[in-house]
């Protein structure tokens, strides 16, 4: 599903020389497949994350997503592809503050093609299928940080994408709260979810099939 | 959409002190402009009430080589233009007087217009109840028309009121129709009756009117097709006719000017408005850069939440509509905040500015007004909200997510972009306040101006003298006289006295004039002398110093020598070097060549017709030699003025029970309503300036110095549009701008300390702490 040829990420460092933070990866990721990225701090597993999710737009190489040459797609394009195909959950959860757990379910939905009565049914499927009915109307500080994740994760696979990219999951969880997201991961990907989490837990990274270590930019 | 709606409202609702501080500033914004619109509006663009409105013209006389402008007409001229014209299909005139009316209870003084038959034909306006005038019954039969507000208040709203007889002057009218309430604009306020007898005056012989004494105010209604610049190119060939059968008369000298019926009654109100506008455009874009400034501090805060909504599938687009739809509330409701403080504003507007700006009383709203208010609310909405969510849209996707809860610094653009928007508010700040301090400036000057006479402890009413009781100058004489006695033996009365128009009352009236020896000018091309009838003791009642000469005595009576009194600018101007007393002066059209007139004495010059302006020639002449039908009786007490008015209405009852008294006041308040429409535009631009002030002043300093530069280069590009509204003072004045400058950059100066004072203050590691 993914082949990544020759990619690299450098940030200019002045006078000419660069900074390099990922250097000629090389990585193929199979449909189906749960990957784990583990490194030290600093090794950039989360900038590889950031590639994979198409936020990062400053690398270079090549980038086949189901056969589509990200690399050479314009932003727009792969904005679009990202939002058909790629879900994402973040370390601190990132809800906004703001909407209640079913308008944070609702606002990836809400910037594509979906009608009112479609997102509606979506999300209310959601908020069955992670057991969060109760909580449909509650604000993020009103839950916690399990909760919190578990809305996250909902809302990442909300629109059904094929890949979902997870940047430590449970580095703010404790550990039972840590062991039910990566069971949830587990399941989701026996149904089919391709996922690539980077993780520093030997635990959590057992969950996956594969692991890869990161060190300095490199593969090793 | 909606979901963002309710989004953008529950932020605002958790920054209260943001949204409260930006809709308060929007909304004075707004509010200021809803009203200037709204007042421009009812003033400008409703336009009159009339049919068809904008081909009704005003026809003045002109006589550039004499300085006269907008003159009126005399009747043998109306007959000829109303007979000999090919381009209005209809011409009509009217001119005003005031009524007593008896038989419905007390006797009243009201004001009414005497017009010709097809006036209200012509404006296209109809009775509402009733019919207009026949051309049969003008200058016939004594029939009248009452407005709405008449009937209502005093015949009770009668339906049986055509037909019914009222008393005017003592004679006998009957009402054939009621007519909706006129624009003030346009008659003026108070107007209420009006009759059809517009070629008999009873100010003037029939001699006179035929002679070209003008009083009648002329409006056409121009034929389909034809234009006012074509109107205007058959004129020339109507005065020269007039000219060739009318010699003798004094108006036959004069050019005809068209004026569109819209630009007569807001002409002189133009400047005002226009630096009004200019003013709250200036407000609001003060306003909408200062809550565009606290704007972009909000939405940069806020980048972490861009860029997650941007990670989870928003595009630019949808980021900017957020924010624009913030923004937008905060317009909206600063809109419906600011249309409340615009009703009051228009709402005290009339109370400043008294009669000068022909505004309806009452507060409406017009539909116009509120598309105004909404439209301007969402464009300020708009216009702000842009560029900050366009700029913070811009954020780093990954630098935004990694921040997670951190406050984030803007970055060096949204910096120079706050500081240009500081800099603007101060630039437009400065011209908003050295204009405000220049008017109030010119005001306070104004208000300080020496007048030539004084007005306090002096009382003053009008009186109408029914031509059927008073018809010749012997009886109003008389009547003036024994009125004057019996006030003067009033307890506490110092001085009491006659004349025709009071000072700056806006009343005043023009004779031709010259001087007997050499050889005098034809009366059609002599100029025209500010001439007022007084009796003997109007010079003391207004503390107006006899220069030279005497004072007029009982003895100046309609049957002795004519006699005038100089001012000192007239005694200089038409007697240089030489002493004026013993001299002749020729006065009006009497005679065809005017009536002679000995020079018996010369008093101080009085700012009469306008307080901003000098006369250069002023005539006193004794009420006897020069009587009209209507007249103010003044009163200098020693007392409450006010209470002036109940010893004329005791002496009026021992005279005349049935003559009421008219717009009784106060000289204070007379000559204070004369600076009414410079009240107008200098409070409004002076509060203005002040909430602008606060506005702006908490900045800091660079961009305040940038900004006064370049207010100073501004004010001389737009000092222009205040000269007309200064008085003695130029819009360039130094020391006034030096001043303004100064002022605002010291605010600005205290208003940084404090914060720096406060920031310095603060505990590092508390500072730390909270990062």
């Amino acid at each position: 599903m993914i082949r990544l040829h020759n990619i690299e990420r450098s940030y200019p460092l002045g006078r000419g020389q660069m900074f390099y933070v990922l250097r000629d990866i090389d990585l193929d990721i199979a449909a189906g497949d749960f990957v784990s990225v583990m490194g030290p701090s600093g090794a950039g597993k989360s900038t590889l994350l950031h590639i994979l999710g198409m936020h990062d737009h400053g690398w270079t190489g090549e980038y086949f997503f189901d056969e589509t040459a990200v690399h050479l797609l314009k932003a727009k394009e792969r904005a679009t592809l990202r939002n058909e195909q790629v879900g994402f959950v973040f370390q601190q959860y990132h809800l906004l503050d703001d909407l209640t757990v079913y308008e944070n379910l609702d606002i990836p939905l809400s910037y594509r093609h979906y009608s009112k009565g479609e997102r509606a049914a979506l999300v209310a499927d959601a908020l069955d299928r992670f057991q969060i009915v109760g909580k449909k109307d509650l604000y993020p500080r009103q839950l916690s940080g399990g909760q919190q994740q578990l809305v996250g994760v909902a809302r990442a696979i909300i629109a059904s994408p094929k890949l979902l990219l997870a940047d430590e999951p449970t580095g703010n969880l404790h550990s039972s709260q840590g062991e039910e997201i990566m069971e949830l991961f587990r399941r989701l990907n026996e149904e089919g979810v391709t996922i690539v989490q980077v993780t520093h837990s030997e635990k959590n990274a057992s969950y996956g099939k594969r692991i890869i270590q990161l060190r300095d930019g490199w593969i090793v | 959409m909606m979901a963002d709606l309710k989004y953008a409202f529950r932020m605002l609702l958790k920054a209260p002190a943001f949204a409260s501080i930006a809709i308060l500033t929007l909304a004075l914004g707004i509010g200021a402009n809803t009203a200037i619109f709204s007042l421009i509006h009812d003033l400008f663009l409703r336009g009159l009430p009339f049919k068809d409105p904008s081909r009704i013209v005003r026809i003045y006389g002109e006589a550039k080589e004499r300085d006269l402008k907008q003159l009126p007409f005399s009747v043998p001229k109306f007959w000829h233009y109303r007979d000999g014209q090919t381009v209005f299909s209809s011409i009509a005139a009217d001119w005003g007087n005031g009524y007593i009316l008896t038989g419905l209870g007390e006797p009243a003084q009201v004001l009414g217009e005497n017009v010709t038959a097809n006036y209200f034909d012509l404006l296209g306006i109809h009775p509402i109840l009733g019919r207009n005038f026949l051309q049969q019954e003008e200058m016939r039969d004594d029939v009248g028309l009452v407005t709405e507000n008449f009937w209502r208040k005093r015949l009770g709203s009668d339906p049986g009121v055509i037909g019914r007889s009222i008393a005017l002057n003592g004679v006998a009218t009957t009402i054939i129709g009621v007519l909706p309430d006129l624009p003030i604009s346009w008659f003026g306020r108070d107007t209420e009756i009006f009759i059809v007898k517009p070629f008999e005056n009873a100010n003037a012989t029939r001699d006179r009117l035929m002679r070209g004494y003008s009083f009648m105010r002329c409006i056409g209604r121009l034929k389909p097709g034809i234009t006012m610049q074509q109107a205007q190119s058959t004129m020339p060939a109507l005065e020269q006719s007039y000219r060739a059968q009318h010699p003798e008369t004094a108006d036959c000298t004069w050019t005809s000017v068209l004026v569109s019926a819209t630009e007569d009654v807001t002409g002189d109100l133009r400047p005002a408005f226009v630096t009004l506008l200019i003013a709250v455009g200036a407000v609001l874009m003060i306003a909408c850069s200062n809550v565009a400034n606290l704007l972009l501090v909000r939405f940069s805060g806020r980048r972490r939440e861009i860029a997650l909504r941007m990670a989870l599938g928003a595009n630019r687009r949808n980021v900017v509509r957020l924010f624009v739809l913030e923004s937008a509330s905060v317009s909206v409701i600063a809109g419906i905040i600011g249309l409340c403080l615009a009703l009051w504003i228009v709402d005290l507007v009339p109370k400043i500015a008294g009669d000068n700006v022909p505004l309806e009383g009452g507060i409406r709203l017009h539909w116009a007004v509120l598309v105004f208010t909404l439209l301007l609310s969402l464009l300020t909405g708009l216009a702000m909200g842009c560029y900050p969510a366009w700029q913070s849209s811009r954020a780093d996707l990954i630098e935004g997510l990694k921040e997670s809860n951190r406050t984030m610094s803007a970055s060096r653009g949204q910096h120079r972009f706050r500081r240009g928007l500081v800099s603007a508010q101060v630039a437009l700040s400065m011209v908003l306040l050295a204009a405000a301090a220049m008017l109030a400036s010119s005001f306070v000057r104004l208000s300080n101006q020496e007048t030539g006479f004084r007005s306090d402890h002096v009382w003053a009413a009008g009186i109408g003298l029914p031509a059927g009781r008073y018809p010749d100058p012997a009886s109003r004489a008389r009547f003036a006289q024994r009125l004057v006695e019996e006030v003067q033996a009033s307890p506490g009365v110092e001085v009491a006295a006659t004349v025709d128009a009071v000072p700056l009352s806006g009343n005043y009236s023009q004779t031709p004039y010259a001087r007997t020896d050499g050889n005098p000018l034809p009366v059609n091309q002599r100029p025209l002398g500010l001439t007022r009838s007084i009796s003997p003791g109007y010079f003391r009642a207004l503390r107006i110093p006899l220069l030279a000469g005497r004072e007029f005595t009982e003895r100046d009576g309609a049957d002795g020598p004519l006699v005038v009194i100089l001012s000192s600018s007239t005694a200089k101007r038409l007697f240089p070097n030489e002493n004026p007393l013993g001299k002749q002066l020729l006065f009006g059209v009497d005679n065809g060549n005017g009536l002679v007139a000995e020079v018996v004495g010369v008093v101080g010059d009085v700012r009469s017709r306008e307080l901003a302006k000098t006369n250069d020639v002023e005539f006193y002449r004794p009420w006897p030699q020069r009587s009209v039908s209507f007249f103010n009786v003044i009163v200098r007490t020693s007392m409450n003025p006010e209470a002036a008015a109940s010893m004329v209405r005791a002496a009026l009852d021992r005279i005349d029970k049935e003559m009421p008294i008219l717009q009784p006041n106060t000289l204070d308040t007379i000559v204070a309503q004369s600076l009414g429409q410079r009240r107008l535009t200098m409070g409004l631009l002076g509060a203005f300036a002040e909430d602008v002030l606060r506005l702006v002043v908490r900045q800091g300093m660079d961009p305040v110095l940038i900004g006064l530069g370049f207010g100073l280069v501004a004010i001389f590009g737009t000092g222009r549009f205040l000269t007309a509204q200064l008085y003695q003072i130029s819009p360039h004045n130094p020391m006034l701008l030096a001043l303004t400058a100064t002022g605002l950059a010291i605010a600005a100066l205290l208003a940084c300390l404090i914060p720096a004072r406060r920031a310095t203050s603060i505990d590092p590691i508390q500072a730390l702490r909270s990062e």
